[in-house]
């Protein structure tokens, strides 16, 4: 029973991990297309931009739905006292997913297409900022009493950390919505994502030196973690293997390589994440609240292994299915019909 | 008066409230049109016959309009468990939690892939495949149903666990899954999308066929609908009779609610079922009744004299029972003169068509028909809206019923954060409400298109077809055709 207290916790944080990961993945370049649609010079161009999406992102976007009905079931704790403190960056990133959602369905019928393009850019962006702002309130603590109840303020999010970390992230947004539309598209459109994608590259990195120096430097929780032996070598080797992914990914792109940049761009944000999921685990509230203490009851969480966990490769056959059928270059600019 | 601006509880429910009811707009029309596609598509297989092909075109427009609005008004709903819910999330998230899991892993995120082979892939994948992506989604989508529900009807009856310092433990996943209100729950809310969906088809249709436009082609779906809704629409009048009658059993002080029964009616006696009342929650009486005499004896056993107690609302504190009385009375009645009203419509209907006056010659004749049809369509939703009013506004003061009460259940939030998200919503919902009005009577104006390719047909038949082919008369009117 002891071990089992120990092991259902961590077999659901990874869980978690892994759809999050997913979402982040998936999502991701959906929000960063959405970003870069703003920047679009015609409508035709945006149309083939939100073409490129019609079909998935849905299903990408529920990957987070399902990271929270999991966190729900298996952190309950966790998810009242993380979505109670973050209760702004949440509804940014719901108003966000509202209007970039409706802009789908709309913008395809509109005559007048204005409204619903900022609709589409814009909700992208703002559900990028909530989730940057989120992350980076969670990084910096969450004020909690010895229940694990949220005893904070409304603004605790909003720090200099998290705004780093919110523009970072939306920067690795539009990195991994370029690289994706390099793959995706051809001629002109891929010669402006060429150059957006190493844009991108280079702002992505400058935040990402800039939060690897101030994690440490503001938090001692990480300070902590970080400088002891043997980790330090580990996560020496993070921004290590970041720069490398980095320069590969700038040299595939100067060689105008089509799918590599996308892979490059993956595995940038596996090590970041890696990276992230190290500094915090075991706490899912870093240094307040653990894994353990979080987690529901220990025959919840082998209920839900059952039935969810044992879904999972179901989940990840059919959406691979999907893009297999919608494989190759996106071509025109109808996505409704 | 304005009081409740800084009430943090007050402010969540109705946040809860205002997402819920607008929410629902959007999905309980595509549940129960999802199983509608399935049958046009299965007709097109089985017969070819590219009217249903054209039919599986035409309304999977209206179903994609709806489906994307009904996404993305979905997702404030989870979100708001942990936002402005988080005390209720901890204490039962060991069995909430999991069910708002499985909807996500076992339902929605099946829906969600195959719906872009359904939308797009019609040139991508075989018709088989097709096909069965569009089963995929209905069944998805009703799967839905299946465990909101399954979660809803717990917290209504909670069982299979016990309450242990402030957290639900549970004791037997199945025997919670299994909760007494969940079969019957479950399988009034199906219905109810099914009739929604079947009437607002119905009225859509109704309107083509009194415009003169598409008349023959449109009579398809009207008698489809028509078939369906004669098996759905008496069957629902009898579940919802079973879902009162748990009610009755389960939640007393709701039933006294619903029938805005002040005092009790002891055993052995008869009682009235009223009509029109004026509620008045101060006195504690009824201001005014209009009654159908010995009336609730007959609903609730079907005899004169009770044998059970019917209790009144006195007989609970205060603070014990449900509020909103006039509301909880007057939405029940709403929706079940919505339920009779339908299933008369569908009653009339048929004998119009038993007597023949639905053939394609003489079906636009039917104007009042037609345009009661109109009127119907509306419907169904209101009565939804009314029902989940019922269901949610009677568990009051209540989560979950007995066990955790809505007072302890909502987040420490400072007021003004919760008046601004709310804010937020009701602009944005009303916006989403009436644009899906506009661009969804845009899709209706346009009418469906007969010039889309037909999968499959250049594959399965040769260009010179040496054998005499089957004679397939286009029923299309002279505009279509062209």
């Amino acid at each position: 029973m002891q071990t089992l207290t120990y092991f259902l916790p961590q077999v659901w944080f990874g869980i978690l991990a892994l759809f999050l990961f997913l979402y982040v993945m998936l999502d991701g370049f959906d929000l960063g297309v959405g970003i870069l649609s703003l920047t679009s010079s015609t409508e035709e161009r945006r149309s083939i931009l939100m073409t490129s999406l019609s079909n998935i992102w849905d299903a990408n976007e529920t990957w987070l739905i399902l990271m929270g009905g999991g966190l729900f079931g298996a952190f309950p704790l966790a998810y009242g006292t993380i979505l109670n403190a973050l209760y702004i960056p949440i509804f940014l990133m719901i108003f966000g997913f509202i209007f970039r959602g409706v802009a789908f369905e709309f913008r395809e019928q509109a005559k007048r297409k204005l409204f619903w393009n900022l609709a589409f850019g814009g909700g992208s962006f703002l559900a990028a900022l909530g989730q940057g702002f989120a992350l980076g309130g969670v990084l910096a603590g969450i004020k909690v009493d010895d229940a694990g109840h949220f005893i904070g303020t409304t603004w605790d999010w909003l720090n200099f950390p998290s705004i780093v970390v919110a523009l970072t992230l939306i920067q690795g947004y539009v990195l991994i919505g370029s690289t994706y539309l390099i793959w995706k598209t051809s001629g002109e459109l891929q010669a402006t994502h060429y150059k957006t994608a190493k844009l991108a590259a280079v702002t992505t990195l400058i935040g990402a030196i800039l939060i690897t120096i101030s994690t440490p430097v503001f938090y001692q929780y990480a300070r902590n973690r970080l400088f002891h032996q043997p980790q330090v070598y580990i996560f020496a080797l993070i921004p290590l293997l970041g720069i490398l992914l980095i320069w590969l990914l700038l040299r595939s792109l100067d060689r105008k390589q089509e799918r590599a940049p996308f892979v490059w761009t993956i595995l940038i944000f596996l090590l970041t994440f890696i990276g992230l999921a190290l500094v915090v685990f075991p706490f899912i509230i870093p240094t307040q609240i653990t894994i353990y203490e979080a987690a529901a009851d220990p025959s919840a969480l082998v209920f839900m292994l059952i039935f969810i966990g044992g879904l999972i490769p179901v989940m990840l056959f059919y959406n691979i299915y999907q893009y297999a059928v919608f494989r190759g270059k996106v071509t025109g600019g109808k996505y409704g019909e | 008066m304005m009081e409740f601006l800084s009430d943090t509880v007050v402010l969540s429910r109705i946040q809860f409230a205002v997402t819920a009811i607008f929410h629902m707009l959007w999905p309980v029309l595509t549940t129960g049109m999802a199983i509608y596609l399935v049958i046009v598509e299965g007709l097109w297989l089985k017969t070819r016959n590219p009217d249903y092909y054209y039919h599986a075109r035409f309304w999977s427009k209206l179903y994609i309009l709806n489906f994307g609005i009904g996404v993305s008004t979905g997702i404030p709903m989870g979100f708001q468990f942990g936002t402005n819910w988080a005390p209720f999330s901890e204490a039962v998230g060991n069995f909430f939690g999991s069910i708002i899991g499985f909807e996500a892993s076992w339902a929605f995120m099946l829906e969600a892939a195959f719906l872009g082979i359904m939308v797009f892939g019609w040139e991508r994948v075989n018709p088989a495949i097709h096909y069965m992506s569009t089963i995929l989604v209905a069944f998805g989508a009703n799967l839905s149903t299946f465990w909101i529900l399954t979660a809803n009807s717990w917290m209504q009856t909670p069982a299979g666990g016990e309450m242990i310092d402030g957290k639900f433990v549970v004791y037997d996943y199945f025997k919670a899954i299994l909760n007494p209100f969940m079969a019957v729950s479950i399988s009034h809310m199906f219905l109810a999308t099914l009739e929604t969906s079947l009437f607002v088809i119905g009225g859509i249709t109704a309107w083509y066929i009194l415009n003169k436009r598409h008349e023959a082609f449109f009579s398809i779906a009207f008698r489809i609908v028509l078939i369906a809704a004669i098996a759905i629409a008496p069957l629902q009048i009898y579940v919802g009779h079973l879902s009162a009658e748990q009610v009755y059993h389960r939640q007393p002080a709701k039933l006294a609610a619903m029938e805005a029964q002040w005092n009790t009616i002891p055993a052995g006696q008869s009682a009235n079922w009223s009509i029109v009342a004026l509620p008045n929650e101060k006195a504690q009486k009824n201001d005014l009744e209009i009654v159908i005499p010995n009336g609730l004896g007959y609903i609730l056993e079907l005899k004169k004299n009770l044998s059970a107690p019917v209790l009144g609302l006195k007989e609970w504190k205060y603070e014990d029972r449900p509020h909103l009385v006039g509301l909880i009375y007057y939405s029940f009645r709403v929706m079940v003169a919505i339920g009779f009203f339908l299933a008369g419509l569908m009653l009339i209907t048929t004998l119009q068509w038993i007597r023949g006056k639905l053939s394609a010659e003489n079906i636009t004749q039917q104007r009042w028909l037609m345009r009661a049809w109109i009127f119907a369509a509306p419907l169904g939703y209101i009565a939804v809206e009314s029902g989940w009013i019922v269901r949610c506004v009677g568990r009051q003061p209540w989560t979950v019923y007995g066990l955790v009460r809505t007072a302890d259940s909502a987040s420490h939030l400072p007021a003004s954060n919760v008046l601004t998200s709310l804010t937020g919503f009701v602009v944005v919902y009303s916006l989403l409400f009436f644009t899906t009005l506009y661009f969804g009577s845009r899709i209706i104006r346009r009418g469906p298109r007969f010039d889309l390719p037909i999968p499959g047909s250049v594959q399965t038949e040769p260009v010179l077809d040496t054998t005499p082919g089957k004679f397939i008369p286009d029923e299309r009117p002279a505009e279509a055709q062209q």
